[in-house]
């Protein structure tokens, strides 16, 4: 059963391609009143939070404060550290949540270890190896939904500038499916997040004790330094570059002299 | 008429191939897919006047690779695409056009994995 999207903060531009190009308005909302407005736009079973075991925890958190017993899922890839595990659980009984632990199709996860071993991520990118634990579970996982919450922000990397609170996601819309994202915490900066986990005593990843500001799996995962970009501590063996796929025309107007 | 397939493909600011471009190229070649495409386009960063470029403006196209799959109207014999005789379909997702286009098969990790290229926002999730 489908819903009617929310009122939307976004205009969509209507490229049909994978990416999500909307473009905000810019209209500040709180998360508390984003994701309200996301959790009564859409039946229960329909809509569901994304946790990643990381201090997007105070969606959950908010979520319950608003009166809502959200479905809540999570990418298990297989290669999560122990902590984030014992997190996982700790925030299930915590909240009495029944959360939904996704797992990467087995064969899928055979054949590339494989071919390629254990840590071919090192080698040739992490792309192929999120690819089979992550995006294909999700992908399958949102066919069922009609929308989903993330906790994902603007400051977390450049690809994430002008992110909406809520989007039509193309990435994993399909022509029987328009699913709809949300975002709550866009605009909120890593210190909002965390004077939120602390104001509000809100469990947390014992990682982040140990400098580990985002939290992914262990091989892909390290502590950062004071004044680095938590985007440091993920992949740092990759380029930042070589992601682009926009065209982008030089500008070849010559300046006067 | 048949069916004409433009592939166009990016060469970057700084002179060197897109990577994603010369993947997807070599996946049309390990395909044996290579054949059905009837033109292949450079879109050149540096020359706005590159064919690819140009095609990229017409069409609105803000990414690359690309895919214009051009099919004649039923009620028309002219051959050109400039004047709205011909309908133009474009693809910039790769697999979809595999799919619906040549008609080949595609795996859910590909798919996954172009997803991803896409959308690289996805991996810290």
């Amino acid at each position: 059963m489908s819903a009617q999207p929310p009122l939307k903060s976004t205009l969509d531009t209507g490229a049909e391609n994978g990416q999500s190009v909307e473009q905000p308005l810019r209209i500040d909302r709180s998360p508390q009143q984003v994701l309200e407005e996301a959790l009564e736009s859409f039946p229960a079973d329909r809509i569901a939070i994304s946790f990643s075991g990381a201090e997007d925890v105070v969606l959950i958190d908010m979520a319950v404060q608003l009166g809502f017993k959200p479905r809540v899922f999570c990418l298990d890839t297989g290669r999560l550290h122990p902590e984030t595990y014992q997190f996982l659980d700790k925030i299930r009984r915590h909240y009495d949540l029944q959360l939904e632990v996704l797992s990467p199709d087995g064969e899928a996860v055979s054949e590339l270890v494989r071919e390629k071993g254990l840590f071919s991520f090192y080698e040739d990118g992490h792309n192929e190896c999120c690819s089979v634990r992550k995006i294909a579970p999700l992908r399958s996982h949102l066919s069922n939904l009609d929308a989903w919450i993330t906790g994902q922000r603007e400051d977390q990397s450049p690809t994430r500038s002008d992110l909406p609170h809520d989007q039509v996601d193309k990435a994993f819309s399909s022509e029987a499916n328009t699913l709809m994202k949300f975002n709550p915490l866009a605009r909120w900066s890593s210190a909002q997040v965390w004077a939120y986990i602390r104001r509000e005593g809100v469990p947390y990843n014992v990682l982040h004790d140990r400098g580990f500001v985002s939290i992914g799996c262990e091989p892909c995962t390290r502590a950062i330094g004071p004044g680095e970009h938590e985007r440091a501590g993920r992949w740092w063996w990759e380029e930042a570059t070589q992601k682009e796929c926009g065209l982008h025309a030089q500008n070849v107007v010559p300046i006067s002299e | 008429m048949a069916t004409h397939i433009t592939f166009v493909k990016k060469i970057l600011s700084d002179g060197n191939p897109c990577a994603k471009c010369a993947d997807v190229e070599a996946r049309l070649v390990d395909g044996g897919y290579l054949a059905r495409i009837d033109e292949t386009l450079i879109a050149d960063e540096r020359d706005n006047e590159s064919p690819g470029m140009v095609l990229a403006h017409r069409l609105e196209v803000e990414r690359a690779p690309f895919f214009v799959v051009r099919t004649p109207r039923e009620d028309s014999t002219d051959t050109g695409t400039e004047d709205g005789s011909d309908e133009e379909t474009v693809y910039t997702v790769f697999f979809k056009f595999l799919r619906e286009v040549l008609e080949a098969p595609t795996s859910k990790s590909a798919e996954a994995a172009e997803i991803l290229r896409d959308n690289p926002e996805l991996d810290l999730l």
